[in-house]
């Protein structure tokens, strides 16, 4: 569902946006015109990653890069030609990137990640650096991870031979738009006054067959075109008359509901069967069920931030503490989330589709009023404009109330510093103990620790560069590999596929393989793309593929 | 190595194919760079577009990439038949439609010959849909096969024609109704061109109209247009991703380095990134790698209209204009005029009268790229 398009014809950067406005909508595409990557090392795998953000139109991006232009960086590099031979690097991808899309500001700085961290200090504060986003592509060395600021998204990637992985680390990430298949709500066993007697409204004569215009009978057309929606609610009524005012709730009791509709659908009919009285009963087991708060918005709305609102808290909070109000006031919600206000298409006469469907849109409309006074309120208490959070913002997040994320990323130090913590012991012994352990692509992330370690402790140098080092490399990254084992707990040591891998790391020499960082190049890119755009849900916190056995596998590291 | 498609996956794939080393490559497609294609396709510019696909993308690269060799065709795959697609050792595919996908791999099986390991020519298939793709690898007779796993596609259902004509209830209903009813009723034998601004202009102004009558809210222009053009949503991300796997496997399977991929991935990047990769089993009585006759059970009363109009409905065959023959005799030609003269009055007689139980029936159709045999069996 794109949050708003324009209704009529389209301007020239609809026309060429179009295929991804359908995607993350005007929303999701002004927030992408003002982001400014900045990319570290203009490799293969990294001109790749700014390809895919340039394209969609990305606001500004800078190549970070004190490399010159070589003969290898041709065969790999789409981004570099013959005529960048000898240049530097970051000003020849800069160049060529900045073709794709002249709607997209390119820059470029000649230099390296340690050197700019002591003398342009500015450009990693968090008040100062014009950059918003990070995308950093090994190798860089550890103590500088653990220097990067927390409240700047990074991306840190790594691309050798055919693995590559992903670690996102971001401030607490909170979606709205999180794009969940449907946002239905349908609230049958918790109807609303209006609905409630709609329906009885519309079945007073359901059960009469009609002989004569105007008998008071329902003819088959009718009867054949009353929404599924109504039927349901009306048999739910009959059901609970005779049950002591219970609803059917265990799936036997869903299954003899069923039945209870399949008897008053009427068969002397053409066909034999009526298509609304079949809508009704599939619709049975996924919507006879109680309106529940989903754990991810109970979360959101048990999130501290929620309590503790103070004159700079985002918007997001700030609703999300005007539903947790509207759900908790008997008033309001009373136990229920705003409604969202869709229903599906079903079989109807237009006049009585668009009745119905009104009934929800109105409710939904008023639950949002009534979250939108809370928003008032909350505002003017933290002295705040109280008119600052538009009508818009407010509606949409009450449509996706139930479908909320926030995502706490967990920070860099606690993965890479040499005392690792609890969490991140945990989670790699846990992926090594698993039943799948023998394939499990946790062996790809060792190895890339170990691979880590090494480029830190030779200041930058790939294990396997020159054939000389072959054996030493292998033998140094085994240490370094059984090390990080050891820090986190893990006391068996390296099994068969992460010594496997350690070989085919030390085999690539520190080189992309032009498809790995392409791949690389269009996973990153789209995780960027969700963080940015605060629209479906990015990966918590690291994404490893192996293009060997063409698999991916996801740790929270 | 030949590549079919030069959109959104096939900008990706022909950089990475030249970028792994093949220096012979061939690309074919038939279709002209709209500027919709600029937020993805990167070898185009916006001086491009009007310019055929294939030769613009072949030139990019060719000019970028040293020592590479590419040919491009603009045109139809169809265009060219087993002797063309023979000279290659593996076809790659980035297509954007069902119909070019079962016509390749047909084809493709269709060559195999068992005496000559030669004629079998891998095929890799990459899609993609938002932020999800999928990329397999077929060996034509082998395994799994594109016809195998029809029924994995996701059927588009039909608006019932009463729905469209007298209740809309979704503003997409408006819009089918002023393209399939409205336009005919008005233009008479106008062709609608669904890339032609002021038709669509036209659809949605009726559209527009048709929902505002029934008090439907939320019709378009850009709706209007992704309802006409069946738009599917791109991004050049997903389209790195599943190029990226389609040459990784297909450089995996030439340089024999590493085992390939056995023989489906679907990557879904929605909510969080979730892969699939597995081995789709080939499927028994697959019309087209099956070799076989497949069963069909039909009621000796059925007429042959009634027939053909069961067959229309198997999400598995699609057809829309067939022609049925059997050993004996013609049973219905849909042309040419002379043929479907003689044969439409058996349209109305029934089965038991035209057939034997069990008997075969040969049915080909514009549709399908290749002959169905199906043993129609009395129940």
């Amino acid at each position: 569902m794109a949050s708003s398009i324009p209704s009529g014809a389209p301007g020239s950067r609809e026309k060429k946006y179009d295929r991804q406005l359908r995607l993350w909508g005007a929303n999701g595409q002004n927030k992408l015109e003002t982001a400014h990557i900045a990319l570290f090392n203009a490799s293969a795998t990294g001109c790749e990653i700014l390809k895919n953000l340039i394209l969609p139109c990305i606001g500004q991006f800078t190549v970070i890069d004190d490399k010159l232009v070589e003969e290898a960086d041709l065969g790999v590099n789409f981004f570099l030609d013959e005529d960048s031979l000898g240049k530097p690097r970051a000003e020849r991808a800069a160049a060529l990137l900045g073709e794709l899309n002249p709607d997209v500001m390119g820059n470029y700085i000649i230099d390296n990640f340690s050197n700019l961290l002591s003398t342009k200090p500015e450009l990693f504060e968090p008040l100062t650096t014009p950059f918003t986003h990070f995308v950093l592509v090994s190798p860089f060395p550890t103590p500088l991870l653990l220097l990067l600021p927390p409240e700047i998204p990074t991306f840190l990637v790594y691309s050798l031979g055919f693995t590559t992985s992903l670690r996102v680390s971001a401030p607490i990430h909170t979606i709205v738009e999180t794009h969940p298949d449907s946002l239905t709500d349908l609230r049958l066993l918790n109807p609303w006054s209006e609905l409630s007697s709609m329906a009885t409204e519309r079945t007073t004569n359901l059960e009469i067959q009609q002989k004569v215009d105007g008998d008071g009978g329902m003819s088959d057309h009718e009867h054949g075109h009353v929404p599924y929606l109504i039927l349901l609610l009306k048999y739910l009524e009959d059901w609970k008359q005779s049950h002591g005012g219970n609803y059917p709730a265990t799936y036997k009791e869903k299954g003899e509901f069923k039945v209870l509709i399949q008897d008053n659908m009427r068969t002397n009919v053409p066909g034999g069967s009526e298509e609304n009285y079949e809508e009704a009963i599939a619709a049975v087991l996924k919507n006879v069920r109680e309106a529940e708060v989903s754990s991810e918005t109970k979360e959101v709305l048990n999130d501290t931030k929620c309590a503790n609102l103070t004159l700079e808290t985002d918007n997001f909070w700030i609703i999300a503490r005007a539903v947790k109000d509207f759900l908790e006031n008997p008033e309001q919600g009373n136990g229920l989330l705003p409604l969202s206000g869709g229903i599906p298409d079903m079989k109807a006469e237009s006049n009585g589709y668009v009745d119905l469907q009104n009934v929800y849109k109105y409710k939904a409309r008023y639950d949002a009023s009534l979250v939108e006074k809370n928003v008032r309120t909350i505002l003017s208490s933290l002295n705040r404009d109280p008119s600052s959070i538009p009508l818009d913002e407010i509606e949409l997040f009450c449509r996706h109330s139930n479908f909320l994320r926030r995502i706490l990323y967990r920070p860099l130090p606690a993965e890479f510093s040499t005392l690792p913590d609890e969490h991140h012991k945990k989670a790699v012994c846990a992926a090594l103990s698993s039943w799948d352990a023998d394939t499990s692509l946790i062996h790809d992330y060792i190895a890339l620790r170990a691979y880590q370690s090494f480029v830190t402790e030779t200041d930058g140098r790939a294990p396997g560069d020159t054939d000389e080092t072959l054996e030493v490399d292998t033998a140094e990254m085994t240490r370094l590999a059984e090390l990080y084992l050891k820090e986190v707990g893990w006391s068996t040591g390296l099994g068969e596929r992460g010594k496997n891998m350690i070989r085919e790391v030390v085999r690539t020499g520190g080189g992309e393989l032009h498809n790995i960082a392409s791949l690389a190049g269009g996973i990153v890119a789209q995780e960027v793309i969700k963080i940015i755009t605060q629209q479906y849900v990015p990966v918590n916190n690291t994404i490893v593929f192996d293009g060997i056995s063409s698999r991916t596998g996801t740790y929270e590291l | 190595m030949l590549q079919s498609g030069a959109g959104g996956l096939g900008c990706e794939i022909l950089k990475n194919l030249a970028l792994s080393g093949f220096k012979d490559i061939h690309v074919i497609d038939m279709d002209t760079i709209d500027v919709s294609n600029l937020n993805r396709q990167f070898l185009f510019r916006q001086a491009d577009v009007g310019k055929p696909k294939a030769t613009v993308a072949a030139e990019f690269v060719m000019k970028r990439v040293k020592g590479v060799k590419i040919t491009p065709y603009y045109g139809a795959i169809q265009d060219k038949g087993p002797d063309y697609y023979m000279q290659f050792q593996l076809v790659i595919c980035g297509l954007d439609s069902v119909e070019a996908r079962r016509w390749i791999n047909a084809t493709l099986v269709e060559m195999v010959d068992p005496q000559n390991p030669e004629s079998l020519k891998p095929l890799i298939d990459g899609g993609t849909e938002g932020f999800k793709g999928q990329s397999r690898v077929i060996l034509p007779t082998l395994g799994s096969c594109y016809e195998c796993s029809l029924d994995m596609l996701t059927p588009r259902t039909a608006v019932p024609m009463c729905t469209l004509a007298s209740i809309p209830r979704q503003p997409a209903h408006c819009i089918e109704w002023a393209s399939i009813l409205e336009w005919p009723r008005v233009m008479g034998d106008k062709k609608l061109d669904n890339d032609d601004p002021e038709h669509i202009q036209w659809l949605y102004e009726k559209a527009l109209e048709r929902a505002r009558e029934f008090n439907i809210s939320g019709v378009t222009y850009s709706m209007t247009q992704g309802v006409v053009k069946n738009i599917i949503p791109a991004i050049a991300s997903t389209n790195a991703i599943i190029a990226a796997s389609c040459c990784n496997e297909a450089l995996k399977i030439v340089t024999s380095s590493n085992p390939y991929l056995n023989n489906y991935m679907m990557y879904i990047g929605d909510e969080g990134v979730y892969t699939h990769t597995f081995a789709h089993e080939q499927k028994d009585g697959c019309p087209v790698c099956g070799n076989m006759a497949t069963d069909f059970h039909a009621k000796a009363d059925w007429t042959l209209d009634e027939f053909i109009e069961r067959l229309k409905e198997k999400p598995d065959v699609q057809i829309k204009k067939p022609t049925l023959t059997t050993e004996r005799r013609k049973l219905y030609y849909a042309g040419p005029p002379q043929l479907n003269e003689l044969t439409k009055p058996n349209l109305d007689k029934r089965l038991k009268d035209l057939l034997d139980s069990g008997e075969e029936v040969a049915i080909t159709d514009p549709g399908l790229p290749f002959s169905l045999r199906l043993n129609v069996i009395f129940s």
